[in-house]
């Protein structure tokens, strides 16, 4: 069956009762999403389906066909010249220096991603719910959750310099 | 800095179905590695080094000798690694004029390699962006220090690495003076190469340099590094070098490991902790679908196949007879590891505690806390080449010298032809010290002749690993009128942690388990005090934890002192600092109690509802204490940690930032064992399958934390990694205590022992 992934059309050999995790990790060799408990836990096989944070580890092939995948090696744009544009959850997690070993880091990013997408201005209490099923081993809880906060910041200003009128802006 | 080395096929050649080189055949092409003539000391590390780490001058009747041996496998201070003496073993000079560094010590989230990467930038002397760092591998000769453990890996290489630096660039400056005619005092490091001073035309790239000769004199004199006080790199807050690929996906782990053609490895498990087979056999294995190879050998049985899901279909279907031995309860392991007078070992004694405890002044208390396990969220996993001439495994591994040695001894080759390349780490935490999913893969591939790939499950990882052993302590104290600690006796007893991993004879010689008995040794003074250790022998294997014996020691000490505290109607931290002195370590604690008493805002009246706690701790010659602000819900018996503020004092502070997201990960550890964690034996097997029975802390459950850092003004770095996990747990018993009166006496202090403690 094909798949879309990070814009692209690709054919995996698996069922479409193989699960996504696998395909993605073992057969097409990305290794952005993490596996972690294989069962819906930890939250660390996170990737997005049609920008909706879901656990790839309990998400078979058929319930993602015809669907866009993003994984984290999607989630950086390229810029007209080329360049890398990090998602701003991706540069807030640099700015944090959030991640440890970061194992869990590519689940927290997307689960944030699509988060702020649907709520681009949380409180505090927001995040905490919306990051709240997400492990951490190495415990860099408080440092994420800053670090969310300040991509929904970061996130605000760049849709307000965007609206703001072209003289106003330079 | 130009990233780290698991992003690219580097030192670690994480990937390495996309390059299938080693180091030495690297991208970047380094320039030939020279041949150093010894001339003066090596590196012997450990005598100067011992400062608090294992608490030496209370051991009575071990030899001072067995100790160091064992240092080196804790990898605490004192350990008698040698480190390269040769700079061309940690550098090398590549094309594009920048230097690499080579590390032995892995990253697993600790920050280490920034952190070493800013000790060799303070004497190179060259920009921080012209410093490229790379993993070695066991095929480089880094000396034996193999191991990243017991918070060492600043504090041990810091001052080997300093002399190889300024010795490196003392070697090349002194040539480049030769090549530019210059005398050897005006050539200065000018961007990536060196410089006449005064005259910058006059310059040579690195490059030229390092390919100038190829034979190389270590200088007659040792090369003078820097005074302490010049740092200008080491001290400053610097970026970690391995976070950008981590929040891209690029990092390359051990579960992550990939090869062209290979397959992947399952092995069948013992049902029970003390079940032995009886038969094994391949049953309907060979039949299922994918299956490569199924191999069965005396001891040993595991499949080989396409898909990770084909390998542990098929294992499950392999016939193995089973003696499933003693159906083991929890309450039977819990009776085992107990006080009760037999085989004690003393480890501290001063003065005659017996003589005073047993009045009826003496307050008595007794403290349990249950096993654990460290569930790094990347499970073990290696990756293996196993090929009639060369052995190749990629390993998520704290020990990558002792997993080549293992891997060599199982597969039964020369250890030389074996290479172990260590990725990122999804987690150490100590669980990552062992050797038997490498073991595992190499044996797979060698059947098979495919490279294999084994990745344990969430079941695997939870149940088939070693576990914070079971602890039992009971305390007794006095105090005299004025508030002085007159007399206080600890008696622990506890599950093996490093001697599980000794030969039989080291620990019949050394008698207590120095991995147990970390942070049982009482700090406070007192004219009497005594430490004893009981060493249990629990039918479960158990190891090293992430600060080992310090989490339950330190939960046992701090929880009575404040009961002490209590007793003599003194405020918990006016006591503790009352029985502290103002030299040394004493004095260290006292400014840590102290800051952290600030911070958290220790005197002031707390919230609503909520109360605060205090509790220190020095471990590996570092100074923490911690102040948590709780409150508990009374009809759910949920404690809440709203607040936790460190103080920590680990001497000087090579990357703060670094230091302080240490600080910040051991609360969460420390939080979530204090309330939540809790492994448990029932007829015979581990409970936890999955991480619903045994659930990690969430950012829900996480408090707000705040970390000031003292330093000791010595210009000394501590071990930072595991110190402030001690201080937590107790920090929220008191806390506990002070807002309700009651106390805990059992880690975790979940709801139900709450409920219990309020009824
Ligand atoms: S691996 Fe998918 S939720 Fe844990
Ligand atoms: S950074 Fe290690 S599990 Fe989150």
């Amino acid at each position: 069956m094909n798949l879309r992934i990070n814009g692209t059309e690709r054919e995996v050999a698996e069922g479409s009762s193989a699960l996504l995790i696998y395909t993605l990790r073992d057969e097409l060799g990305m290794t952005g999403a993490k596996i972690g408990c294989a069962a819906g836990f930890c939250g660390v096989c996170t990737v997005l389906v049609d920008g909706v944070a879901t656990r790839a580890c309990i998400t078979p092939l058929a319930v993602v066909e015809g669907k866009e995948i993003t994984t984290i090696e999607g989630l950086a744009q390229q810029d007209a010249s080329g360049a890398v544009r990090l998602h701003p959850v991706q540069q807030a997690f640099i700015d944090a220096q959030v991640p440890q070993c970061g194992w869990c880091m590519s689940g927290q990013i997307l689960t944030a991603a699509a988060f702020l997408q649907t709520n681009p201005a949380p409180t505090e209490a927001e995040v905490v719910a919306a990051m709240g099923e997400n492990y951490c081993r190495c415990g860099c809880y408080h440092r994420i959750k800053q670090a969310v906060l300040a991509a929904a910041e970061q996130m605000a200003a760049q849709v307000v310099a965007a609206t703001l009128p072209t003289e106003v802006r330079a | 800095m130009s990233g780290d080395a698991n992003t690219q096929p580097a030192g670690a050649d994480p990937n390495p179905s996309r390059d299938a080189q080693t180091a030495d055949q690297a991208a970047a092409q380094p320039t030939k590695r020279s041949r150093w003539r010894l001339s003066r000391r090596g590196f012997l590390i450990g005598a100067g080094a011992v400062a608090g780490g294992l608490a030496l001058g209370y051991v009575y009747g071990v030899p001072w000798t067995r100790l160091q041996l064992a240092g080196v496998f804790e990898g605490a201070e004192g350990q008698p690694s040698r480190f390269p003496e040769d700079p061309w073993a940690w550098f090398e000079v590549l094309p594009d004029n920048r230097i690499r560094l080579y590390l032995m010590k892995v990253e697993m989230g600790q920050g280490v390699h920034t952190a070493l990467a800013q000790i060799a930038a303070e004497e190179l002397g060259i920009a921080w962006e012209d410093l490229d760092i790379a993993q070695a591998t066991t095929g480089r000769d880094m000396g034996d220090s193999l191991m990243t453990s017991g918070s060492s890996s600043v504090s041990g290489v810091f001052q080997p690495l300093l002399e190889a630096a300024a010795t490196f660039r003392a070697m090349l400056a002194t040539e480049a003076a030769m090549l530019l005619g210059a005398p050897a005092d005006q050539v200065m490091v000018a961007g990536r190469g060196f410089a006449v001073q005064g005259d910058p035309a006059r310059r040579v790239d690195f490059a030229a340099v390092a390919t100038s000769k190829t034979e190389w004199e270590a200088p007659k004199e040792p090369v003078a590094i820097k005074n302490w006080q010049d740092y200008s790199v080491i001290g400053q807050p610097r970026a970690r070098v391995d976070i950008p690929a981590k929040v891209t996906g690029q990092a390359i782990y051990g579960m992550d490991a990939r090869l062209d053609g290979m397959k992947y490895g399952a092995v069948v498990r013992p049902p029970t902790i003390s079940a032995t087979a009886k038969s094994l056999g391949a049953g309907a294995a060979a039949e299922m679908a994918g299956v490569v190879k199924v191999v069965v050998a005396e001891d040993f049985a595991g499949v080989v196949a396409d898909t990770r899901t084909a390998a542990y279909a098929a294992v499950a279907q392999m016939s193995t007879e089973w003696d499933l031995g003693h159906p083991w309860q929890q309450a039977e392991l819990e009776a085992i590891v107990t006080v009760d007078g037999r085989d004690g070992i003393v480890i501290q004694e001063v003065g005659d505690a017996s003589r005073l405890l047993g009045e009826e002044t003496t307050v008595t208390s007794e403290y349990r806390t249950p096993f654990a396990i460290h569930t790094p969220l990347e499970a073990q996993a290696a990756l293996a080449d196993v090929q009639p001439d060369r052995v190749r495994v990629w390993c998520s591994t704290q020990g990558q010298g002792f997993v080549r040695a293992e891997v060599a001894k199982a597969i039964g080759v020369d250890e030389q032809i074996v290479e172990v390349i260590p990725t990122y780490l999804g987690g150490g935490y100590g669980r990552k010290a062992g050797w038997e999913v490498a073991i595992e893969a190499a044996r797979l591939a060698q059947a098979a002749g495919v490279p294999v790939h084994v990745g344990w499950s969430r079941l695997e990882e939870l149940r088939y690993g070693y576990f914070r052993p079971l602890t039992h302590h009971q305390l007794a104290g006095r105090v005299d009128a004025a508030g002085n600690l007159l007399a206080i006796e600890h008696r622990q007893a506890s599950g093996d942690v490093a001697f599980d991993f000794l030969p039989p004879l080291m620990t019949a010689v050394m008698g207590a388990d120095f991995g147990a008995y970390r942070g049982a040794t009482i700090r406070y003074d007192a004219p009497n005090k005594r430490t004893v250790a009981f060493r249990r022998d629990l039918p479960i294997r158990t190891g090293w934890w992430r600060g080992l014996g310090l989490l339950p020691n330190t939960f046992a000490v701090e929880s009575f002192i404040d009961e002490l505290a209590h007793a003599a109607a003194i405020d918990p931290l006016a006591f503790r600092l009352q029985n502290l002195h103002d030299e040394g370590d004493s004095g260290r604690l006292k400014r840590v109690l102290q800051a952290a008493a600030d911070l958290g805002e220790w005197g002031q009246p707390a919230p609503a509802g909520r109360a605060r706690g205090i509790a220190a701790t020095v471990d590996v010659g570092t100074a923490v204490a911690m102040v948590a602000e709780v409150s508990v819900d009374v009809t759910t018996g949920k404690i809440r940690v709203h607040k936790v503020a460190a103080a920590m004092d680990c001497g000087l502070t090579v990357n703060p930032d670094g230091a302080r997201a240490q600080v910040e990960g051991n609360i969460m550890w420390g939080v979530g064992s204090a309330l939540i964690e809790e492994m448990t034996v029932q007829d015979g097997q581990v409970v936890p399958a999955n991480f619903d029975r045994y659930p990690l802390l969430t950012m829900k459950e996480a408090p707000d934390v705040a970390v000031v850092l003292l330093e000791a003004g010595d210009g000394v770095p501590r071990g930072v990694g595991e110190p402030p996990i001690g201080p937590v747990a107790p920090a929220i018993a008191n806390a506990f205590y002070a807002l309700t009166g009651k106390r805990v006496h059992q880690l975790p202090m979940n709801e139900a022992r709450v409920l219990a403690a309020l009824a």
